[in-house]
């Protein structure tokens, strides 16, 4: 463990700010933005400038009309809850669902525990479940990549990998039999899938992790932890009975694995202070995901897990805390 | 005099609708607060078999108060109450069985409702006959009152309906509201909303 | 009045005279709502068989059986007749591969095996997904409906199955056990029936 170093004053600023990690955060998505324009045109596009448009409305209006103070917009962190919860829509979605979703996550998913910092849930995913709940023959049908460039509410809807592979073991289908059906790894790693429009291409949004892991924006312990207990919890069931779990690749690249490990789960509001707790929570997200997608009722289970997690952050928090500055460390302790 | 006694009698009945509201004020009845208000139609349904329950065994209790020994007195409220609630629950059954089906479980459950044990411990077995008639008639219908409200919303949100007229097409309609964590929801902004009220009133 | 104090035998006997006063009433009220209690079930029960048989004069509640399907689900059989003519069988059946567990419903079936019509009665499906199924196969429009077809001839299962029933949006689960609980019925009855095995055109028993 690293030991803190203080040094007297003078300090310099080192220029961190939430309005410079905010837009870092929204800088490490565009390569993510830019498949799912590639693979959806149109449909992504319209998703994308609603939700961001919409949560940015709102924030400003609750701000100022409902809360009656200084609208801080700018800071960027309404317009990246708003690009997050677009890349977890299908791309086909009509406009007045996003509306809502946006006054969802706005709404009741931040201003309602009082505002940046406060809240103790994603807002983008509180936006998120509550549509999946509220509309959901609307989102659980998924537009097909790469074929529907310019339309937008009739592009050809299809199924994602993941439910594919729910009804198919459902229906006492073999997991081999199931994987020619599915799009192949190096497919699912470049996007070449079904899905949200933010969620497809594993590669994009590995992109964005090392950019953020540079401009130390987010540490490795939240998506390591999470990846990692996926890889290792899908293996073992994998290896249990190859016919009748799927692997750890097919886990890890399809559905919302990469975008919620990378930047859902990784929010600073919403996930612990301390190293060691990072990895407790990442680990906690993995084993939900895994256990909701196996032996759930839902094919998709990463934004549920990622809530429930968040429910135990002041847990985790108060058991794993970082180190106090000045704090003593006791002999025996390590 | 007596008017001022007719004005104690007159807060002693409305006060169950804001300022003691048995919902949104001091959160009793919760289960089938959010168990039955899926429609308007089910929480009125609910609000009066609970009002009926409490004025009853209000009655009954500001009768009897004075025979029953202190040390059993809890066990004697809830005979007097689970009698009226199974009374309700057979003459439901019998007479308007469409509202005994959707009401089903939560029925039975109004034995072990906070508020009506609540009411003949805080109130009945401290008053007069008519003060806990009045008590009991006010905190039910505040009762059903805010039951009907949770459920219009929830209704109005969730289905586009309200008491089953529809108001705008269902698939228009926020399907979580239907169920249980929109209760939650609905619930937490209406206590909101009436703080709110509270305050600035 | 003074308070009665808290000794044991003043106690035992409160509690004695409440609930024995308790009980007397909830006896008497229990004499009062029984006729009407088991009218309304019977009014009930036959507005269900209304709802999925063509008209009938005779009273199906009365000529009710029961049968064992495959699965070990004991299905209950009501038989409409007109003026002593069998018109339609309202079956009670059920499944348990729905998506929140056993899914109950009431099906119609001519004698000669064909769907006139069914009723939900019983499900935990989820909300606005698998409980549509209340109108969904009976709502006329692309193949939902299954309405008028015999089991016998076309193959009542969900698209994806291969068969030819559009499944409720977003709800395959629950429409296959929706569809499910229609074949108990419907194999139930051949093998209570034989006549109907083949389409009703076989007249001979086996």
């Amino acid at each position: 463990m690293n030991t803190l170093t203080v040094s007297p004053s003078p300090h310099v600023h080192s220029g961190d700010s939430v309005k410079k990690n905010m837009y870092g955060v929204i800088i490490a998505l565009l390569p993510a933005l830019a498949a799912s324009l590639y693979y959806f045109g149109l449909g992504a596009l319209i998703v994308s400038l609603a939700a961001v448009i919409s949560c940015v409305l709102f924030e400003w209006a609750i701000q100022k009309f409902l809360l009656k103070t200084n609208p801080a917009i700018m800071d960027g962190s309404a317009a990246l809850t708003g690009l997050l919860l677009a890349f977890n829509l299908p791309t086909n979605i009509p406009i007045w669902i996003i509306i809502i979703g946006s006054l969802v996550a706005i709404g009741i998913g931040k201003m309602s525990f009082g505002g940046l910092g406060n809240n103790i849930f994603n807002p983008a995913l509180v936006g998120r479940v509550f549509l999946l709940i509220s509309f959901p023959v609307q989102m659980t049908s998924w537009p097909e990549h790469g074929k529907n460039l310019t339309s937008y509410l009739d592009a050809t809807t299809g199924a994602t990998p993941l439910s594919i592979m729910k009804e198919g073991l459902a229906n006492g289908e073999s997991v081999s039999s199931l994987m020619d059906k599915i799009p192949s790894v190096s497919e699912l790693f470049f996007g070449y899938t079904g899905g949200s429009a933010g969620e497809v291409a594993a590669a994009a949004l590995l992109v964005g992790l090392i950019f953020m892991l540079l401009r130390k924006i987010i540490t490795w312990h939240i998506p390591v932890a999470v990846i990692g207990t996926i890889v290792i919890f899908t293996g073992l069931l994998h290896l249990s009975n190859p016919e009748v779990y799927a692997g750890p690749l097919f886990h890890v690249l399809t559905g919302g694995v990469m975008l919620g490990a990378i930047f859902m789960a990784t929010d600073y509001v919403s996930s612990p202070m301390s190293n060691k707790g990072m990895i407790v929570y990442g680990i906690g997200i993995g084993l939900i995901t895994v256990i909701i997608r196996v032996f759930g009722a839902y094919p998709e289970g990463v934004s549920f897990a990622i809530l429930i997690m968040n429910g135990f952050v002041p847990l985790i928090d108060k058991y794993i805390k970082p180190k106090r500055f000045g704090e003593v460390i006791k002999a025996g302790k390590k | 005099m007596r008017k001022e006694e007719k004005m104690n009698q007159w807060s002693n009945f409305s006060k169950g609708f804001f300022k003691e509201n048995a919902v949104f004020t001091l959160l009793l009845g919760m289960c089938p607060t959010l168990g039955v208000t899926s429609s308007a139609s089910n929480g009125l349904g609910m609000g009066l078999a609970t009002t009926f329950v409490l004025v009853m065994s209000n009655l009954v209790i500001a009768l009897i108060k004075n025979l029953i020994p202190d040390k059993v007195r809890i066990p004697a409220f809830i005979v007097v109450i689970a009698t009226f609630v199974t009374i309700v629950e057979m003459t439901m059954q019998a007479y308007v069985p469409a509202l005994f089906d959707s009401l089903g479980l939560f029925i039975p459950l109004i034995v072990v409702n906070c508020l009506v044990l609540g009411r003949a411990e805080a109130f009945a077995s401290k008053n007069n006959l008519v003060s806990s008639i009045i008590d009991g008639l006010g905190m039910g219908l505040g009762f059903a009152m805010a039951l009907t409200i949770l459920g219009s919303v929830r209704e109005l949100l969730g289905s586009g309906k309200l008491f089953g007229i529809v108001i705008y097409p269902e698939d228009y309609g926020m399907l979580v509201f239907v169920l249980a964590p929109g209760a939650f929801i609905a619930l937490g902004y209406l206590i909101a909303f009436i703080n709110r009220v509270k305050k600035t009133a | 009045m003074a308070k009665t104090e808290s000794t044991l035998k003043n106690m035992v006997l409160t509690l004695l005279v409440i609930t024995g006063v308790a009980g007397a009433s909830l006896g008497s009220m229990y004499e009062l709502t029984k006729e009407p209690i088991a009218a309304a079930k019977l009014a009930k029960q036959q507005a269900a068989i209304k709802e999925v048989v063509p008209e009938f004069n005779n009273n199906p509640g009365e000529e009710v059986y029961e049968a064992q399907s495959k699965e070990g689900f004991t299905l209950k059989f009501f038989p409409a007749k007109k003026d002593n003519q069998l018109v339609g069988t309202a079956i009670e059946t059920m499944t348990n591969t729905g998506f929140g567990g056993d899914v109950k419903i009431m099906v119609g079936l001519k004698p000669d095996g064909s769907i006139i019509n069914y009723q939900v009665l019983e499900h935990k499906e989820t909300p606005g997904l698998g409980t549509k199924m209340d109108v969904w196969f009976k709502t006329d429009k692309d193949n939902q409906s299954i309405v008028g077809k015999n089991p016998a001839k076309n193959n009542l299962t969900v698209s994806k199955d291969g068969g030819e029933v559009d499944a409720i949006t977003a709800a395959t689960i629950s429409s296959r056990a929706f569809l499910d609980a229609v074949r108990v019925a419907y194999e139930t009855y051949n093998q209570n029936n034989p006549a109907v095995e083949k389409g009703g055109k076989d007249e001979s028993v086996e």
